[in-house]
């Protein structure tokens, strides 16, 4: 039973009087036993032996100073140096007032003078110490990780911020270390080995603040580390030394730290603060790699706080109108001249305080965490309401394509709200054209492969967008639902410089004709291309050789032109 | 058999140590009559005959505490002044000193034996 169960069911704690008079150890073992379940030892030698034997559940050694065998000196020595027993409050007995200092200064918790006067006091005494001790072990048990033993992320920063106030000029470093994919190390060879990994870094931080550096580090999350630590200039010693380490857990099992530094760090800034920074620069090579260790600097931060300015603001830019859909004409390019067949439509964000924001920007941080759904879900509404008003006004039918997000995919509602989103304006799925994007096809998921199937069925035509961009495979061409390919644009911006794009281009139209696909290039914006891709047999381009994308009062344009 | 009254009219102070055993007066006689056969004594005089007078301040320490703590004052009183005496290293003729301490041990261990 460990000392807070023993503490909470109010059973008598253990303690050893150590004593080599008989009647010594009897008298205070009497004073003392109403209360405490006493053990008793004739030397220190003996005490020894014995305490190691209850080491976790003794309360207190009340220890004589001189003996035969071993004398109380030299036995407060061996406890204070024994990492096992130096946490066992010692309280000295002793009729010699030089002993006293003397034991204090050893490490002994108290004194207790003899003869035994006032028993009562010696009570007092007593449970005030194993009481005191008590309080500190719960509190030294609760600072720390119970994994690593590295303190918790709470008291790692009250210890951070009491070694800025004892040494306020030093450079300070504040680092994260980070597992990657942590939870695939765990699927991949266990949870106990995830747990030596996480050890193994904790003991090797443990010893490189004990030997090459001062400062505190604590466990952070599952699979974090933070430091807090002086200045070191290349962190490259610290990462290798933390490999190595891990090496030895098992040369077959790859595990990959990466470090955040936030070097010299602002005193003026809170110490979370600091690690938010440590934690960005930390965040950005999480999948580059090429790079294990990044290092803060003021772009990052300004980028960090822009990108939260943009997440905040997407509720308001919706409601405020400042989230608007431009529309870019897709046009047909195989009969005598070019026919305007449909259109795509494309987010811009005008913000009151930044101005335009390139999609460039927004786009990929809302994929990140998922506000891409609310993005999607404006356009699909607008586009359709669009398409609605052009066939109302001017008798005009122009389907227009929609971006379909891999997170799009996986929600279960997707095909309702089209449905109800196409029934709300009366339109037609065939009307309506959806846009996946490439890579979301490499997850090789067959639930994606089911739900564009669906969508399919029920008659919308389904475009694969930057489609050479990624690691398609002839192959998978031939189990995909599509309708249209969607050539990069990469591929076709080089088409009149590059003969081997030409090559390739062909080589898909070929491909594209054997499937029956219809192939889009996008991003034409010279003639040279143009010409070269209708040579080709491309069936439709896209591009700012036709237009580039405008908002919707322009787009009637084109249809005056037709 | 020995009795608390036998104690007090050997000149220990019973009061004070039955105090330090929350008076119960069994527990205090049986420690008390463990005293006779204390080998510190016979260490104590046979080390003070070789000479050791470091190990005789470690068995007189030892008599004095338990002295001291069963408030057993006549034979205290010379083993106080024994441990005093050596602990200042004195260099002098202990057996005056060490023949009152024994008489005194004599004295208890009779009471004990009645």
């Amino acid at each position: 039973m460990d000392r807070k169960s023993r503490y909470s069911a109010g059973i008598k704690r253990k303690v050893i009087v150590v004593d080599d008079e008989y009647v010594n150890r009897q008298m205070l073992g009497f004073i003392i036993s109403q209360k405490y379940d006493v053990m008793y030892a004739e030397n220190g030698r003996d005490a020894l032996e014995k305490i190691k034997t209850v080491k976790t559940e003794l309360s207190l050694v009340l220890l004589d100073i001189m003996m035969p065998e071993m004398d109380g000196f030299e036995l407060i020595k061996i406890m204070k140096d024994d990492e096992e027993l130096r946490h066992i409050p010692i309280i000295v007995l002793t009729s010699e007032e030089s002993a006293e200092v003397k034991s204090l200064k050893l490490g002994a918790s108290d004194f207790i003078m003899k003869p035994y006067n006032r028993p009562e006091v010696i009570l007092a005494r007593i449970g005030r110490i194993v009481e005191l001790n008590e309080g500190r072990h719960i509190i030294q048990d609760t600072e720390r990780d119970t994994l690593t033993g590295l303190y918790n992320q709470n008291y790692f920063y009250e210890y951070a911020v009491q070694l800025d106030q004892y040494f306020p000029n030093w450079e300070m470093d504040a680092v994260v270390i980070d597992v990657d994919h942590f939870h695939l190390v765990n699927s991949l060879y266990g949870r106990q080995f995830g747990n030596e990994v996480l050890v193994k870094i904790a003991d090797t931080i443990r010893s490189i603040l004990s030997e090459t550096m001062d400062g505190y580090a604590c466990r952070y999350e599952a699979d974090k580390f933070y430091l807090y630590c002086t200045h070191l200039d290349d962190y490259e010693v610290i990462r290798s030394q933390i490999m190595e380490e891990l090496f030895t857990l098992g040369d077959d099992k790859r595990v990959r730290i990466r470090l955040g530094v936030y070097s010299d760090v602002e005193r003026q800034l809170g110490m979370e603060e600091r690690f938010d920074r440590a934690k960005l620069a930390c965040n950005r090579i999480r999948n580059n790699y090429t790079q294990a260790i990044a290092y803060y600097d003021n772009k990052l931060h300004k980028d960090a706080i822009f990108a939260e300015r943009l997440i905040h603001d997407i509720h308001d830019a919706i409601v405020n109108k400042n989230l608007v859909v431009y529309y870019q004409p897709k046009y047909g390019v195989q009969g005598e001249k070019p026919v305007l067949k449909s259109a795509e439509a494309l987010i811009r964000w005008n913000h009151p305080e930044f101005g335009m924001i390139s999609p460039g920007k927004f786009i990929p941080l809302f994929e990140d965490n998922g506000l891409i759904q609310i993005l999607d879900h404006f356009v699909w509404e607008e586009a359709a309401k669009q398409i609605r008003k052009w066939k109302d006004e001017y008798g005009v039918t122009v389907p227009v394509s929609v971006n379909v997000s891999r997170m799009d995919i996986y929600d279960p509602r997707l095909e309702t709200r089209l449905l109800d989103i196409l029934k709300d304006n009366g339109l037609e799925p065939s009307e309506y054209m959806l846009e996946i994007t490439e890579s979301a096809y490499s997850d090789d998921s067959s639930q994606l492969i089911e739900v564009v199937q669906s969508l399919r069925d029920k008659g919308f035509k389904i475009e694969m967008d930057d489609f050479c961009s990624g690691y398609s495979s002839l192959n998978m061409l031939t189990m995909l639902p599509v309708d249209v390919l969607k050539m990069d644009m990469q591929f076709v911006r080089n088409v009149h410089t590059d003969e081997n794009s030409f090559k390739l281009i062909k080589l898909v139209m070929e491909i594209a004709e054997f499937m029956n696909f219809t192939v889009i290039a996008e991003g034409v914006e010279n003639k040279e291309q143009y010409d070269l891709l209708k040579q080709a047999g491309c069936d439709l381009i896209q591009g700012y050789y036709f237009s580039k994308p405008v908002p919707a009062d322009e787009f009637v344009q084109f249809f005056d032109k037709d | 058999m020995l009795t608390m009254d036998a104690l007090k009219n050997f000149g220990a102070n019973t009061d004070e140590a039955l105090g330090r055993c929350f008076n119960n007066e069994e527990f205090y006689l049986k420690l008390v009559k463990t005293v006779p056969s204390e080998p510190n004594f016979d260490q104590l005089v046979l080390s003070i005959e070789n000479g050791d007078l470091k190990r005789a301040f470690e068995h007189a320490h030892a008599i004095k505490g338990v002295l001291a703590n069963l408030s057993l004052t006549p034979i205290y009183d010379p083993a106080n002044e024994i441990t005093e005496r050596l602990r200042a290293e004195e260099n002098i003729d202990y057996k005056p000193l060490l023949d009152k301490m024994m008489a005194k041990r004599d004295e208890l261990k009779a009471l004990c034996e009645e």
